[in-house]
């Protein structure tokens, strides 16, 4: 509730609009029965004046109700929506402003359930709270105050009757708090095996797992099923329950009418009434009560999606000018480990680089080249050690002022759905296409691109999956460059290139952004034969620094690296 | 209309096999409502006993004669009454609550299933999220409107025919004058609820695509991070936010505003009511007293006569999100399924030949991608498929799984075209390492027998040994049982490949298909598994997609493809002989002093 209320306040004038036209329709609601009973004694006397005057009001009524109905709905669904639409969008900022580690931590798909269904559960309790709740205090304590005026000796009834009805309603609402808990777990349970079998549909698919797929996805979603069931069976018993419950009170009341009938026989006359008060007082009850339980499912999202929006980010950063700074690096004693790991990933690494150098690195797979990459653009912190960029540690610089110094082309290459123009604009708002095509150049893209239909503005599917590999690596790196950054990090971004494009890619780089620092991560050597420095990974440690003449000559694990990559070794002769 | 009509056939299909649970709800409520309409005469026959007994009673003659016997009877009866109405209601909800459950179970898994036939094809071209919206919001829509809105429509249905019953009974003249005002009833909920409809089916597929849009974010969320695009990627959700919220907006409020327009219609009926029944009784044939107390009697019946269509209407708008539901989910159930051959053959690996005959292939209408692919591959041989990226290496993998079909020549095994096997037999033949390896959530066992859940720890440690793996999971504190999913997986990129490579090896495919799969491996790990894959490649029919050339040096044959067309094929010295492309590359890559 907490959580909700600044959303609602924000919302003051539709909430007031909204209240007031629920109180013209209980009103209209409240006043039509007495109407009535005017309109139907006038009928039995034949005074036509009267009826033909009640029944222009009863029109009336009818017309502001309809008017109050719709008033409210509209009302409503603007509070609903518009709570629902900043909250959402307030989560989504959230989450961007999350660090690497806090979206591993809920991971994606979570947080997309946590998005749309959670959101979702919130902004139907809200709608139902202005189009239904609110009348319900007011049904209540008018039908209420007039069953207490006609039968005052009965009041115990009434109380004995709503005692049972609360309780129960709070039971069930404790009971089915516990199972919608359950049910927002297992629907993100449903949307990741969901979710990674559309990923991996093709593994799937040419292991054929299909029938075992489906195995795991039923196991996800039957536990689904059984709860929903247990939601349902819930729902089932509280309806007749209720209607029992106000049945027995009311043979009771008559009962004890009966008994005491000769001491109160004016009583006889005010059973009826009194009946079909009791009968108000259960359906604002019941439907309160129904509502509690709707509200028990709203308020497990809630706290779902309070669980994020109080999550500080891991990681912050200083506020300061957003200018690139220097394209130098320097770790100095950096040891790094995974959250949630035991042994470091990195120890004691210390190295430096300076500005507009070409940097090699290399290792076995596993022994932490990525990790490196990744402290550089900041995507983790590390435990010890400090790393500089332009002389900076970077958790001195703005966020803006690091993301312009470096540009990162990951070891996956990611690319968002939409247009290829549009993924380069994001990183360079006013890329002219004479800049893309310089950029395309660099990476060998423009050479496909340019074959495209559309060229530049030519769509680009979900995971990319309209371009090969290699494709996908060129536009990341042509993302990557755009914007010419002080430091590139190419983490292994050329693996699905073939060695003649891979060569071009490297001399444009050499020719076109000879200001800029260059890391390059590699497998294979040639990719990496030019660097000014190459630094040798293993397990977490440089174990060698120095260029591919030094190293070759000296450091057993690059003899080890290259002797694997020579030529004619291997090969038929 | 036609929405209705999906939904119809969609809801039919799940829920004709709950035939008998139906009926025996419909026949319960039946007894439930006809408790209810029963029991008021009950209550009204025991106050007027217990004015007979006061009279009596009040009366000094007659005094002894008082009793409140039949009283007490009477109240019982109106109790027992209200006990079969609860009891009856509550077997029917019951009852309910368990198909809805289980049906929308069915539902759900019969998406996933559906999922599973589906072609490649549409997994490329379509948004995630966007499918995975079907999940999380249409089918939970379509599980409240049948947890709220089915029991609703028994009760309703049944209150309704159970007042026509009585109104009939009474007077056929008044029970039509009530019944007159429906068509405009009709009318305006028509109208109403085609607005709602459209307006629905806008918000819901909104969501799907505001869905879409925040899953694929935040699944690249590392793009966004390292480029500083969270403004941008906060600017784009704005804008679908924002769509949501308009399209909600109509769509609540169409299907919101049906509730209050009944409940005037109810109140303008019984003013009709009101009007013609004055009108009938003193110029009708009744005297005017009998004519009279019918117009009470109906000005009674006109309020229980749209009763039903209040409660109805007022979980309207849950029952629209269940029919757009259900026309998203069967949007999806309407695809078309891989095609797979009626009585496919089987198929117990190669014999002679695999050959790719003169496959001409597009992805899209109008841009062939492969024109005119030849390639004959005997039993036991490697074959290595090189060139420039987007040459269609990868399409032609697609090709031998059947990802995609040919649109010209043919692929055949033995002089039997792939498209005649089955398709389960074809790719069970077929293992295929993938460009992109991906993970499932599961242990790493799980993942690495993957392909076949059945395999012993034994196989799975030796296919992990095979490819390199074995000394890292090993090294792990949960080893083998370690939990993993693609986007939490504790491998690095060329960790991953070995994996994916060791729940290849596991299941020991007769036609083996490596698709650029060690290209984030170090040269060193290669090397080691080398030894490994020509064992496991050894007298097995070969694929090996690969930049790195030192991989392919011993390959059978190297097939050069370069934009779609084959421009050299030999073996490597062949091809270094011809000083063509292929040499170019070579050169290109080795590293000599
Ligand atoms: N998100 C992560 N959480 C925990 N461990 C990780 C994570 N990413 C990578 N690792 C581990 O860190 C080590 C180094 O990984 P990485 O830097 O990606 O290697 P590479 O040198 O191949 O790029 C690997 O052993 C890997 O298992
Ligand atoms: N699903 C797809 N839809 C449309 N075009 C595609 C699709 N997949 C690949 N392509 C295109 O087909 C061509 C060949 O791709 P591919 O076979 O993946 O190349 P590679 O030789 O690098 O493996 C590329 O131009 C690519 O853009
Ligand atoms: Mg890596
Ligand atoms: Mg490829």
């Amino acid at each position: 509730m907490k959580v909700l209320m600044p959303y609602i306040r924000r919302y003051r004038k539709d909430v007031y609009i909204a209240l007031i036209s629920v109180i013209a329709l209980v009103f209209a609601t409240l006043w039509q029965p007495r109407l009535l009973q005017v309109i139907m004694n006038a009928i039995l006397k034949g005074d036509k004046d009267t009826i033909f005057q009640q029944g222009i009001i009863l029109i009336i009524l009818a017309i502001i109700g309809i008017i109050a109905g719709v008033v409210n709905t509209i009302y409503s669904a603007h509070v609903a929506l518009g709570v629902a639409t900043d909250l959402r969008s307030d989560l989504y900022d959230k989450v961007q402003s999350f660090a690497y580690a806090d979206v591993e931590k809920f991971s994606a798909s979570n947080l997309v359930v946590r998005m749309t269904n959670d959101i979702n559960q919130i902004q139907q309790i809200v709608m139902a709270t202005f189009q239904q709740v609110s009348r319900i205090p007011l049904l209540f304590v008018g039908a209420f105050i007039l069953a207490m005026i006609t039968m005052p000796q009965q009041w115990w009834v009434l109380i004995g009757m709503m005692i049972i009805v609360i309780a129960v309603s709070l039971y069930t609402y404790k009971k089915m708090s516990g199972y919608f808990a359950k049910t927002q777990q297992d629907i993100e349970n449903v949307n990741t095996v969901a979710r990674e079998n559309l990923m991996g549909i093709r593994v799937v698919k040419s292991f054929v797992q299909e029938p075992h797929e489906i195995k795991k996805f039923s196991a996800a979603s039957d536990s689904l099923t059984k709860v929903t069931a247990k939601i349902g069976y819930t729902f089932a018993i509280l309806m007749p329950a209720f209607f029992l419950t106000a049945n027995i009170a009311v043979v009771l009341a008559v009962y004890l009418v009966g008994q005491n009938i000769t001491i109160h026989p004016t009583y006889l006359a005010a059973i009826t009434s009194f009946i079909s008060y009791l009968m108000q007082i259960l359906f604002a009850v019941i439907n309160g009560g129904f509502l509690m339980i709707a509200a028990s499912r709203a308020n497990i999202s809630l706290g779902r999606i309070g669980e994020v929006m109080k999550t500080d980010p891991s990681m912050s950063y200083v506020e300061g000018n957003s200018d690139p700074v220097e394209g130098d690096i320097e770790f100095d004693h950096v040891t790094f480990t995974y959250p949630g790991d035991d042994a470091p990933t990195l120890r004691d690494v210390s190295f430096k680089v300076n500005a507009g150098e070409m940097i090699g690195i290399v290792g076995a797979t596993g022994s932490g080249k990525t990790t490196l990459a990744q402290l550089i653009a900041r995507l983790y912190d590390p435990d010890s050690g400090t790393i500089k960029v332009g002389g900076v540690d970077v958790r001195q610089l703005s966020e803006k002022s690091l993301r312009k110094t470096v540009a990162y082309v990951l070891q996956r290459s990611t690319l968002f759905s939409g247009t290829i123009s549009a993924n380069l604009r994001q990183v360079k708002e006013d890329a002219t296409p004479i800049q893309m095509q310089w950029a395309a150049n660099v990476a060998q893209a423009s050479e496909f691109i340019e074959r495209l239909p559309l060229t530049y503005d030519a769509p680009v599917e979900e995971r990319s999956s309209n371009f090969s590999g290699g494709q996908k690596q060129r536009l990341s790196i042509t993302r990557g460059v755009i914007a010419q950054p002080k430091i590139l990090i190419l983490d292994d971004a050329t693996s699905a290139l073939d060695a003649k494009s891979e060569k071009l890619v490297q001399e444009a780089l050499d020719r076109d952004l000879t200001k800029t620092t260059t890391v390059v991560i590699a497998e294979k050597i040639s990719s990496i034969l030019r660097a000014d420095r190459i630094l040798v990974l293993d397990s977490g440690r440089i174990v060698g620094n120095g260029n591919h003449k030094e190293l070759v000559a000296h450091n057993s694990v690059y003899q080890e690296i290259y002797r694997t990559q020579k030529a004619r070794e291997g090969a038929r002769s | 209309m036609r929405d209705l009509k999906n939904a119809g056939k969609y809801y039919w299909h799940y829920l004709k096999k709950y035939w008998f649970g139906f009926l025996m709800t419909a026949i319960l409520i039946g007894i439930s409502t006809a408790c209810i309409v029963i029991a008021p005469t009950y209550l009204g026959r025991a106050v007027s006993e217990l004015t007979t007994y006061l009279q009596q009673w009040t009366n000094t003659a007659t005094r002894g004669d008082a009793s409140l016997g039949s009283f007490h009877k009477t109240l019982w009866v109106y109790l027992v009454l209200y006990l079969g109405d609860a009891s009856t209601l509550l077997i029917a909800s019951m009852i309910l609550a368990r198909i809805t459950a289980y049906s929308t179970g069915t539902m759900r898994v019969g998406l996933f299933r559906k999922m599973q036939r589906m072609q490649v094809q549409y997994f490329d071209s379509h948004s995630d999220g966007d499918i995975l919206a079907r999940y999380t919001s249409d089918l939970d829509n379509i599980f409240n409107a049948m947890n709220q809105a089915l029991i609703e429509i028994f009760l309703s249905v049944a209150q309704f025919v159970g007042i026509l019953i009585v109104m009939f009974n009474q007077n056929v003249t008044m029970a039509w004058v009530t019944m007159g005002s429906t068509p405009i009833a009709l009318i305006i909920a028509a109208v109403v609820m085609k607005k709602a409809g459209v307006a629905v089916n806008h918000q819901q597929d909104d969501i799907g695509k505001m869905n879409g849009y925040i899953n694929e974010q935040v699944t690249a969320q590392k793009v966004i991070i390292t480029n500083g695009l969270q403004k941008d990627s906060i600017a784009g959700f704005r804008k679908h936010n924002q769509k949501v919220r308009q399209s909600a907006m109509s769509g609540q409020i169409w299907s919101g505003v049906l509730n209050p327009l009944m409940q005037g219609m109810a109140l303008l009926n019984t003013a009709i009511v009101i009007f013609f029944g004055s009108w009938f009784a003193l110029n009708g044939t009744l005297s005017t007293g009998a004519a009279l107390a019918l117009v009470v009697v109906f000005v009674n019946y006109a309020q229980q006569y749209y009763q039903p269509i209040m409660s109805l209407t007022s979980l309207y708008g849950m029952i629209q999100l269940a029919i757009t539901g259900a026309r998203r989910v069967d949007e999806v159930r309407s695809q078309p399924d891989e095609v797979q051959p009626a009585d496919g053959k089987s198929l117990a690996g190669i014999k002679n030949e695999l050959q790719i005959d003169d496959v001409h292939f597009s992805y899209l209408p109008g841009k062939e991608i492969l024109h005119g692919v030849s390639i004959s591959v005997h039993k036991g041989e490697m074959v290595a498929l090189v060139g420039p990226t987007g040459s269609g290496k990868t399409t032609v993998m697609n090709l031998l799984n059947r990802f995609y079909d040919v649109d010209s020549g043919g692929i055949t095994i033995d002089g039997t075209d792939i498209r005649e096997f089955s398709l389960k037999e074809l790719r069970k033949n077929v293992g295929i390492v993938l460009q992109d390896p991906q993970l499932f959530s599961g242990t790493i066992a799980d993942n690495i027998r993957f392909g076949d859940p059945e395999a012993s720890m034994e196989r799975v440690i030796d296919a992990a040994k095979q490819a390199n793996i074995h000394e890292f999971i090993a090294s792990l504190p949960k080893g083998y049982e370690t939990e993993v999913s693609d986007e939490q997986s504790i491998f690095s990129a060329g960790q991953k490949q070995l994996m994916s490579i060791a729940r290849t090896i596991l299941t020991n495919p007769q036609l083996l298909i490596l698709d650029e799969a060690t290209s984030n491996v170090d040269t060193v790990t290669e090397a080691n598994i080398q030894a490994a894959m020509d064992r496991v490649i050894q007298g097995r029919t070969s694929f090996v997609i690969a930049h790195r050339l030192k991989t392919i040096l011993n390959a059978d044959k190297i097939v050069v493809l370069k934009d779609g067309t084959i421009i050299e094929q030999g073996n490597h010295d062949k091809l270094l002989a011809e000083d063509g492309f292929y040499a170019g590359l070579y050169r290109n890559q080795m590293v000599t002093d």
